[in-house]
C-alpha cells in the first residue's frame, strides 16, 4: 500500500518539471535537486525525465522559443528557407539563443499544423502559411 | 458521394466555447440515452456490433478492448483520451478538439460509463498547448450541467515526445516517467496506469460513440466497409491545391481523396498513416482506404513528380530515429544505421551492397523491436524499395561512376 | 497454481503458470542467449537477443518477459531466430568502440563472447558517429567506460534492487541514451561505496574494478 502512494506522488514529476520549463526558460539543476528532495528521488531520475522530452531544457533558453517544423509535410513547402528566414533575421542558428536573450531558435517534428504548410510555433502559438515578410513582421511584434 | 459530415457534422457550425449550442445540436442525448436505458455492458454490446475499431492507427476493436477492462478486476479503472497526435501529417484530433470538443467529452463519458472508471485522462501533447484552455473549459461546462455525474476527467500534457502517442509509453509519461514504451503483456486493459485496468482510446475513437448510441449499431455498421464501419477523417497534406480534413466513408478510394477532393496533380506517391506509414506509387491509387487495406492514422501526404524518393526516405527515417525512445536495442541503433545508409545515399556516396543491407535489417526490427515504432520503422523504407527501387539503384550507379572516375584522376 | 502445457522445439512441456517462455525453455533443457536479462533482476527486455518464434505470431517474442501461454508452439533456434539475434549482435557491436579484442578486460564480455556463438564476424553496418565518452575514473571503486556499454541497464537495475542504492539512471533519448550519475556527473564516492555490485552485473568492461594504468 505505501509503494503505491508513492508511485501516485511520482505521477506529478513531469507537470512540476514542465511548471519550471515555463516560469524560469529552462530547468535548472537547483531546480532539479529541489524536485528530487520533494519526490524522495535520486538526482537522475528527474535528470532522466527532464533530458527525454524535447520541451523541457536543461540549459537557459530565450524568452521566446521558436519552433519551426521540419517534418515532411512543411519540408514540402520549404520549411528550410523559413529557418534561413528567421536566421537572417535574428542572426542565429538552430539551438542557439540571440544575445539579448528574446528567442531561441529550434526545428522541431511535426506540430499538427500540416495544412497549414509551412508552420512554427513561438512559445504556444502557431503560425501558418508562412513567407518572408509574414515571418519579418511576427518576430518585431514579438518583445 | 463518399464525402459525409457525420463526425463533423458540428464542425464550424456550432461556437466549441458553448455548450449550450452543442446541446441543441442534439448533443449529450446519447449519453442520456446509453445511461438511462443501457447497461454498461449492454453499451459493450452495442460497440462491438457497430464494429468501431481504433482510430489511432493500431485499429483495435473497441468493444473488445472495453470488454477486456470491464471484466479487469480491480477497485480503479481508468480511460485515458490519447490526444498526443504526433503522427506526421496528422492534424485531425486537433481539428475535433478545436471544432467539437463536447463530442469528444461525451464519447469519454459514454465510454468511461461501459468500463466502469471514474477517472478520465486527456493526454494532450506540448505542441497542442493552445487547445488546453479550450478543452478545459468544455470539461468544466459538462460537468457544471451534470453531464460528467461523478467522472473526473483531467488534462495532462505531454513534453514534447512522439512515442508518447504509443499506449505504454504514453503511460508512462502521465505516471511521470520518461516517456518508453513497456513491453507487453500485461495489455493496458488488464494492467495499464497505476498497473490497473485501463483503456486508452483516440480522440477520433471516442468522437465516434455519441453517434454509435444515438443512431444505433444497425445504422452505423451500414456504413463502410466488411471490416471497416463508420466514416474516417482524413489529413491530407504536400502536394496538393487544397490540405486539410476530409470526412470519407471508409472504403473509399486513395484517388477520391487525393485527386478528387484534395487536388493533387502530377502525383509520384502518397504516403498513408504518417511517418512509419505504407507507400503508394501514383498507379495503384484505387487502393480503398479502409482497415482490410491500409489505413492508419488517417494521414495522407502527396509527394509530387518533382520529389525525391530517397530524401524522403532519408528525412523520414531521421525523424523516426530522433523520436526513438532508446530503449530497445534494434530501434535505437537500428534507425542510426539506417540513416546513416540512407544519408550516404542520398548524398551520392551509395555502394552496392546498401539496399541489400537495408532489407537485412528491416526484416530484424520489423521481428524483434520492442514496439510499434522499432516495428513499423523500416515499412517506408522497404514500401520504396519495392515500388521505386530504380531511384536507389541509380543513384547507386551514379555514386560508383563518379567515384571511379576520379579514381582515374578525371 | 495450475499448470500451462505448451511445445517447445517439439517436446511437449508443463511449467507452473506464470513461468516464463526463457525460463521454461531453460527447465526443458534448450539455452536461450540473453544480454539485459538477469535472473535475480526484473526483466527489462531492451537487448531483444531472447527472442524466439511462436507459431502464429507474426514477430518474434522476447522470451524473457513473456509469459508462457496455454498451448504455445514455440521455436528457440529457427533460422528466423537466428537471423534475428545475429542483426542485433552486429547492431550492438557497430556504434561500440574501442579495441576490445586486446584488451584485458573484455575476455569476460557478454556480448564478444555472443557474437562468436552466432557466428558474427564484423558488423556490415556503421553509424556516423559511435558512441564516445572519455573513461571515468573519478571514482576509487568504479572505472566507467560508458563507450563499451550497451544499454543493457543491468547496472541500473542491480543497484535499485539488488545494491538497494539506486543511484543509477536513463537519461536522455534514442540513439544518445545514456546510464547517468545523477545530472550526468563522475561518480562520487560519497554515494557509490565499495559495493560493486554494479561491476558485478555489467556485461561488458563498461564498469570495472579501477586497475592501476599501465603506462
Amino acid at each position: 500500500m505505501v509503494k503505491k502512494q508513492k508511485a501516485k506522488a511520482r505521477d506529478a514529476l513531469l507537470g512540476m518539471i514542465k511548471e519550471q520549463q515555463d516560469s524560469q526558460g529552462h530547468v535548472s539543476r537547483e531546480a532539479m535537486e529541489h524536485l528530487a528532495r520533494s519526490f524522495s528521488l535520486p538526482l537522475g531520475e528527474v535528470y532522466g525525465v527532464a533530458t527525454f522530452y524535447t520541451f523541457l531544457s536543461t540549459k537557459s533558453q530565450g524568452r521566446h522559443v521558436i519552433r519551426v517544423c521540419q517534418s515532411m509535410p512543411c519540408h514540402l513547402k520549404d520549411s528550410g528557407q523559413v529557418v534561413d528566414w528567421i536566421s537572417q533575421e535574428l542572426c542565429l542558428e538552430p539551438g542557439q539563443t540571440t544575445p539579448d536573450g528574446r528567442f531561441t531558435l529550434e526545428v522541431t517534428n511535426c506540430i499538427g499544423a500540416c495544412d497549414q504548410a509551412p508552420a512554427m510555433l513561438i512559445d504556444d502559438v502557431v503560425y501558418g502559411g508562412l513567407d518572408p515578410q509574414k515571418v519579418a513582421q511576427i518576430l518585431r511584434s514579438m518583445d | 458521394m463518399p464525402v459525409k459530415q457525420l463526425l463533423s457534422r458540428n464542425c464550424g457550425k456550432i461556437d466549441p466555447r458553448n455548450i449550450d449550442d452543442f446541446i441543441k445540436a442534439k448533443g449529450f442525448q446519447s449519453l442520456e440515452h446509453a445511461r438511462s436505458t443501457m447497461s454498461p455492458e449492454g453499451v459493450i454490446e452495442e460497440v462491438k456490433k457497430s464494429g468501431l475499431k481504433g482510430r489511432g492507427g493500431a485499429g483495435f476493436p473497441c468493444g473488445a478492448k472495453w470488454e477486456l477492462a470491464r471484466k479487469s478486476k480491480g477497485p480503479n479503472k481508468y480511460l485515458i483520451c490519447n490526444a498526443d497526435e504526433g503522427e506526421v501529417g496528422t492534424f485531425k484530433d486537433r481539428y475535433l478538439i478545436q471544432n467539437d470538443p463536447f463530442s469528444l467529452i461525451e464519447g469519454m463519458a459514454i465510454a468511461a460509463y461501459a468500463i466502469g472508471a471514474a477517472k478520465a485522462f486527456i493526454y494532450l501533447r506540448a505542441e497542442y498547448h493552445y487547445l488546453k484552455g479550450l478543452l478545459a473549459g468544455a470539461i468544466t461546462q459538462s460537468e457544471q450541467k451534470g453531464f460528467l455525474k461523478g467522472l473526473d476527467i483531467e488534462i495532462r500534457e505531454g513534453a514534447g515526445a512522439y512515442i508518447c502517442g504509443e499506449e505504454s509509453a504514453l503511460m508512462n509519461s502521465i505516471e511521470g516517467k520518461r516517456g518508453e514504451a513497456r513491453y507487453k503483456p500485461p495489455f493496458p486493459p488488464t494492467s495499464g496506469l497505476f498497473n490497473e485496468p485501463t483503456i486508452i482510446n483516440n480522440v477520433e475513437t471516442l468522437a465516434n460513440l455519441p453517434l454509435i448510441l444515438g443512431k444505433g449499431a444497425a445504422w452505423y455498421q451500414k456504413l463502410g466497409t466488411g471490416q471497416s464501419k463508420g466514416t474516417k477523417l482524413f489529413c491530407v497534406s504536400g502536394d496538393v491545391a487544397r490540405p486539410g480534413v476530409y470526412e470519407l466513408e471508409l472504403g473509399s478510394s486513395l484517388w477520391e481523396l487525393v485527386d478528387g477532393q484534395a487536388g493533387a496533380r502530377d502525383i509520384k506517391l502518397v504516403q498513408v498513416g504518417g511517418s512509419t506509414g505504407r507507400v503508394f506509387p501514383a498507379d495503384r491509387l484505387d487502393t480503398p482506404l479502409a482497415y482490410e487495406s491500409v489505413l492508419g492514422s488517417g494521414a495522407v501526404m502527396v509527394l509530387d513528380q518533382s520529389r525525391d524518393v530517397v530524401e524522403f526516405v532519408h528525412r523520414t527515417m531521421k525523424f523516426l530515429n530522433e523520436e526513438s525512445c532508446g530503449q530497445c536495442a534494434p530501434c535505437r541503433e537500428g534507425t542510426e544505421v539506417m540513416v546513416e545508409i540512407l544519408g550516404r545515399l542520398d548524398a551520392g556516396q551509395g555502394v552496392p551492397g546498401d539496399l541489400r543491407t537495408l532489407e537485412y535489417l528491416s526484416q530484424a526490427m520489423m521481428l524483434t523491436a520492442l514496439c510499434g515504432l522499432g516495428q513499423a520503422a523500416p515499412l517506408p523504407v522497404l514500401d520504396t524499395l519495392e515500388h521505386f527501387r530504380s531511384e536507389y539503384e541509380n543513384r547507386i550507379g551514379q555514386a560508383v561512376f563518379i567515384r571511379s572516375l576520379k579514381a582515374l584522376g578525371a | 497454481m495450475s499448470a500451462t502445457k505448451a511445445v517447445i522445439n517439439g517436446t511437449e512441456i508443463k511449467v507452473k503458470a506464470g513461468t516464463t517462455i526463457l525460463e521454461a525453455a531453460r527447465q526443458a533443457g534448450f539455452e536461450v542467449p540473453t544480454l539485459c536479462h538477469h535472473p535475480e533482476l526484473t526483466p527489462s527486455g531492451n537487448c531483444r537477443m531472447c527472442v524466439v518464434e511462436v507459431e502464429g505470431s507474426p514477430r518474434l517474442v522476447a522470451s524473457c518477459h513473456t509469459p508462457l501461454a496455454q498451448g504455445m508452439v514455440i521455436q528457440t533456434h529457427s533460422d528466423k531466430v537466428l537471423a534475428a539475434r545475429k542483426a542485433v549482435v552486429e547492431l550492438l557491436l557497430t556504434a561500440h568502440t574501442g579495441p576490445c579484442v586486446n584488451d584485458s578486460r573484455a575476455s569476460a564480455c557478454e556480448l564478444h563472447k555472443l557474437a562468436a556463438e552466432l557466428e558474427v564476424g564484423p558488423p556490415r553496418f556503421q553509424v556516423q558517429a559511435p558512441r564516445f565518452y572519455p573513461v571515468e575514473n573519478d571514482s576509487p571503486y568504479v572505472r566507467r567506460d560508458m563507450s563499451r556499454c550497451i544499454l543493457c541497464r543491468r547496472c541500473v537495475r542491480a543497484c535499485r534492487e539488488v545494491a538497494k542504492k539506486g543511484i543509477l539512471s536513463m537519461a536522455y533519448r534514442g540513439f544518445q541514451s545514456k546510464v547517468v550519475f545523477e545530472a550526468d556527473d563522475p561518480l562520487n564516492s560519497e554515494q557509490c561505496k565499495d559495493c560493486g555490485v554494479c561491476i558485478e552485473f555489467c556485461p561488458t568492461s563498461a564498469l570495472s574494478k579501477p586497475v592501476e594504468e599501465v603506462a
